[in-house]
C-alpha cells in the first residue's frame, strides 16, 4: 500500500501521511543525538559524535567539530541527521542572518531566523522532485526582545521553542530524563551537568570522552553587551565528563 | 521651499515641517501634512518631489507594518531607518525617489533618536537635523542653543525661534508650519502655525 | 528639490519657437527633393524639445472649489498648439461617471486617455463591489498610474471632483504623481489669474447661484489675461445627486455682458498720442 504514496513527497497517503517526510525523520533518529537546555543565564547545547574510524584525522578543518555551528554572533545550532544536508541549511541560515543584518543593521531575532529556515524546509515537503532535508536542528540564541531562547526544528518545517529538548538517537529517552530533572530556575552550571548526565545515560557507549561529545554554551557578557558562544575544548570537557562517568559508575555499582 | 527641522531632546524627539503644497510657483495648499507616522513610535518627515514623497513614505509605512504583523514585534527606529536607507539606495540606481527625510522615533528602553537621510541615501544619526534652505539659518542657531537636557518646553521654544528666523531671513519662506513630538506616549501634534501668525 | 518652473510666466511661446528653429536653419534642407530635416546635431533632443513645444502644454484655465452646497468645476475651452489656436470648443471636463468629474490641463491626449481609463476602472470597481467608488480612491488610482509613468513624458494637471457618501470631494492629481485634496484648486496657464479672482470671492456659505457666477467670472478673467485660454466657459455643479452642467457661455459675450461700455473696463484708456 505504502509503495504508491511514498515515492513522491507531494502526495498524501490515504491515511493522511507524508511518507517521505516520515522517512526523513526516521533517518534522524539513527543519527548522533543532540540536546539543549535553556537555563536562566544561558543556553547549553550538547551532542554525541560518532567517530567511525580511528584513522579519521579529527584535527582536520571541518571534521573535528561536526555538530555545532555558529550561525551569527548571537545564535548557534546543533544538528542531528545527514551532515551534508545540514551544511546546506546552515549556509542558508548564515545567509538569512547576514541579509537581515544588512537590511536593518541589527541582529536578526532568533525566532525569525528559525522561521526563515523552516519556511525553506517546508517547501521540500510540498514541491515535487525533491526530497526533504534529513536534518533536525537545535538553535540556541539570545536577542534583545526575548533573552535566551532554545528552538528545535524537524524536516517537515515544524519548529517550537523549548526549555529542554533532544533530537537524534534515543531522543525520547533523553526527553524523558530531561522532563524529570529540569527545574524552572536551572543555572547554566547545573544545565551543563544535566546534559552530560543525560548523554551518559542515553548514549550507546559506556564511558564519555571528549572525542565522542561536543558541548557548547551561549552566554552574555553584560559589560561588553556581547553574546558569547563558547565551545568546550577537550581539556575543559574532560574533567566534567570524568566526574559524570564516575557518578554513572557509582550508580551502576549501587544498582548491582 | 520645503523646510524640515528636527531635534532630539531629553526624552523626546521634535520635528517641524512647513505645510505648503507647491506646484511650480503656486502654493496650492496650506495644510499639507509632511510628517507621516509609520507606526505609533516612528515618524517620518519628508521633503522633495510630492509624488515621490507620498509614494515612498507609503511604501515604507506598509512594509514596516507588514514586518510588525509578521513578527509580532515592533521594528525599532534604528532598524526602520536603516531599512528605509537601503530601499532608497536600491532605488537610486533604478528610479530614484527625490526625497530627503528625517526619521524620528522613540524606543522603549533606548530612548529617543533622530536620523537624517538625503535622496542619495546618505544617513546619519543626529541630535539636530534639517533640510531645505531654511535649515541653513536654523542649524547654526540650534548648534548654538541645543543641549542634551532640553525639556519639551525649551525644545518647542527653540523650534518656534527657528521658524521666526526662517520667516525673517528666507526669501521663499513658507507661511505655515506643523510641529510634532514623539516620546514614550507616542506621537502628537503640539503646534500648528498658520499663515496669519 | 523643488524646481521652480517659471516657464509659464514667459511671454508667448513665439520666443521658444525662434530658439528651437532659427530662421536660417529652417530655410536649409539636406537636399532639395527629400523631406526637409532640421540641421541639428542631436535629432532626438530636438524632437523631444519640439514635441514639448507642440504639446498644448498648460494652455488652459481650469478651477474647482468645494462650498456649502457641493462642488463647482469651471473650465475654458481653448486648445492651442504653440501660438496656434487649434480649437475653441474643447471639452475640458471629462464626465467619468454621473458622480465624478475630471478636468483637463496639459496634454489633451494624456488627459483624455487616462481619464477614460480611470472611468473604466471606476465602472469595474462598481460592478465588482456593488457600490460607487469614493473620490479619494478614484483619485488614488489615477495618481498611482501617473506615478508609474513618472518621468516618461506624460503631461497632466487634473482635478478629480465628485460626491460620495463622505460628502463632496476635490483632489488635485498631476503627472509628477502629486495628489492632494483641498477646497480650492486652479490648474493651467491661466490658473494664476483665476486664483486672483477666485480667492477674492470665495466664501464657504455662498449661495449656489453666486458660486456658479464666481466660477464663471474667474475663468472669464483668466481668459482675458491669458492668451492661450479662451473659448467658452463651462461650469458644472456637483451635489449628492451627481453633477449637472450649469453654464456654457462664450467668453466674448461675457466680456460685453460684464463691460457693456468700454470705459467701464480697467484696461480702457485713450492712446497716449
Amino acid at each position: 500500500m505504502a509503495r504508491r504514496y511514498d515515492s513522491r513527497t507531494t502526495i498524501f497517503s490515504p491515511e493522511g501521511r507524508l511518507y517521505q517526510v516520515e522517512y526523513a525523520m526516521e533517518a534522524i533518529s539513527n543519527a548522533g543525538a543532540a540536546l539543549g537546555i535553556l537555563a536562566t543565564d544561558g543556553v547549553v547545547l550538547a551532542a554525541e559524535k560518532k567517530i567511525l574510524s580511528k584513522l579519521l584525522d579529527t584535527g582536520a578543518v571541518g571534521v573535528r567539530r561536526e555538530k555545532m555551528y555558529k550561525l551569527d554572533d548571537h545564535i548557534a545550532c546543533a544538528v542531528a541527521g545527514i551532515t551534508s544536508d545540514a551544511n546546506i541549511l546552515i549556509n542558508t541560515c548564515r545567509l538569512s542572518a547576514q541579509r537581515y543584518q544588512f537590511a536593518y543593521q541589527e541582529p536578526i531575532p532568533v525566532e525569525q531566523l528559525v522561521r526563515a529556515l523552516c519556511d525553506n524546509k517546508q517547501g521540500y515537503t510540498q514541491f515535487g522532485g525533491l526530497r526533504p532535508f534529513g536534518v533536525s536542528l537545535l538553535y540556541a540564541g539570545w536577542d534583545d526582545d526575548r533573552g535566551f531562547q532554545l528552538y528545535q526544528s524537524d524536516p517537515s518545517g515544524n519548529y517550537g521553542g523549548w526549555k529542554a529538548t533532544a533530537i537524534g538517537a534515543n531522543a525520547h529517552a533523553a526527553q524523558n530524563i530531561l522532563k524529570q530533572d529540569y527545574k524552572e530556575d536551572i543555572t547554566l552550571e547545573a544545565a551543563v551537568k544535566l546534559v552530560i548526565k543525560v548523554l551518559n545515560k542515553t548514549m550507546d557507549s559506556t564511558t564519555l570522552s571528549p572525542d565522542k561529545v561536543e558541548l557548547a554554551t551561549i552566554t552574555r557578557n553584560e559589560d561588553k553587551d556581547q553574546v558569547v558562544f563558547h565551545i568546550y575544548k577537550d581539556d575543559e570537557l574532560k574533567p566534567l565528563l570524568d566526574t559524570a562517568n564516575e557518578a554513572h559508575q557509582r550508580e551502576k555499582d549501587a544498582e548491582a | 521651499m520645503d523646510y524640515l527641522m528636527g531635534l532630539r531632546g531629553k526624552d523626546y524627539v521634535m520635528v517641524c515641517s512647513d505645510t505648503t503644497a507647491v506646484q511650480q510657483i503656486i502654493t496650492i495648499k496650506h495644510d499639507e501634512d509632511k510628517l507621516m507616522s509609520v507606526d505609533d513610535h516612528t515618524l517620518l518627515a519628508l521633503s522633495g518631489e510630492p509624488g515621490d514623497r507620498v509614494q515612498f513614505s507609503e511604501f515604507i509605512k506598509a512594509n514596516v507594518q507588514l514586518y510588525n504583523l509578521r513578527n509580532s514585534r515592533k521594528l525599532g527606529t534604528k532598524a526602520t531607518a536603516n531599512y528605509l536607507r537601503g530601499e532608497l539606495a536600491t532605488a537610486l540606481r533604478k528610479r530614484p525617489y527625490s526625497t530627503n527625510l528625517l526619521i524620528a522615533g522613540y524606543d522603549k528602553g533606548k530612548g529617543p533618536s533622530l536620523y537624517w537621510c538625503d535622496y542619495l541615501a546618505t544617513m546619519h544619526k543626529m541630535n539636530i537635523a534639517g533640510t531645505g534652505y531654511g535649515s541653513y539659518f536654523v542649524l547654526s542657531m540650534f548648534d548654538r542653543l541645543w543641549h542634551k537636557e532640553l525639556t519639551e518646553e525649551e525644545g518647542l521654544a527653540l523650534m518656534l525661534k527657528g521658524i521666526d528666523e526662517v520667516k525673517k531671513r528666507l526669501v521663499v519662506a513658507p507661511p505655515s508650519y506643523c510641529i510634532k513630538i514623539i516620546d514614550a506616549n507616542g506621537t502628537r501634534t503640539i503646534k500648528t502655525i498658520s499663515d496669519s501668525e | 528639490m523643488d524646481r521652480m518652473d517659471l516657464s509659464c510666466l514667459e511671454s508667448a511661446p513665439r520666443s521658444r519657437a525662434a530658439e528651437l528653429c532659427p530662421a536660417d536653419l529652417m530655410s536649409q534642407s539636406v537636399s532639395g527633393s527629400s523631406f526637409p530635416l532640421p540641421q541639428v546635431q542631436d535629432m532626438d533632443a530636438f524632437q523631444r524639445d519640439a514635441m514639448a513645444y507642440i504639446k498644448p502644454n498648460h494652455g488652459t484655465t481650469t478651477l474647482g472649489f468645494i462650498f456649502e452646497h457641493g462642488v463647482i468645476v469651471a473650465v475654458d475651452s481653448r486648445a492651442s498648439s504653440g501660438t496656434y489656436i487649434s480649437s475653441q470648443t474643447v471639452k475640458k471636463v471629462i464626465e467619468i461617471n454621473p458622480f465624478l468629474l475630471g478636468t483637463m490641463a496639459g496634454g489633451a491626449a494624456d488627459c483624455q486617455f487616462w481619464q477614460r481609463n480611470l472611468g473604466m476602472r471606476c465602472r469595474l470597481y462598481e460592478l465588482n463591489n456593488n457600490r460607487r467608488i469614493s473620490v479619494r480612491a478614484a483619485s488614488k488610482l489615477l495618481a498611482n498610474t501617473m506615478f508609474s509613468y513618472k518621468g516618461m513624458g506624460l503631461s497632466m494637471g487634473t482635478m478629480i471632483a465628485g460626491y460620495d457618501p463622505t460628502g463632496p470631494a476635490l483632489w488635485y492629481v498631476d503627472s509628477d504623481g502629486q495628489r492632494t485634496s483641498g477646497k480650492v484648486f486652479s490648474v493651467g496657464s491661466g490658473s494664476l489669474y483665476a486664483y486672483g479672482v477666485l480667492d477674492n470671492g470665495y466664501k464657504w456659505d455662498m449661495a449656489v447661484e453666486d458660486a456658479i457666477e464666481l466660477g464663471q467670472r474667474s475663468i472669464y478673467h483668466a481668459t482675458f489675461r491669458d492668451a492661450v485660454s479662451g473659448g467658452t466657459v463651462s461650469v458644472y455643479h456637483v451635489t449628492k445627486d451627481g453633477w449637472t452642467k450649469v453654464r456654457g457661455v462664450d467668453v466674448g459675450q461675457l466680456h460685453y455682458k460684464y463691460y457693456p461700455e468700454c470705459d467701464l473696463h480697467p484696461c480702457h484708456g485713450k492712446p497716449p498720442i
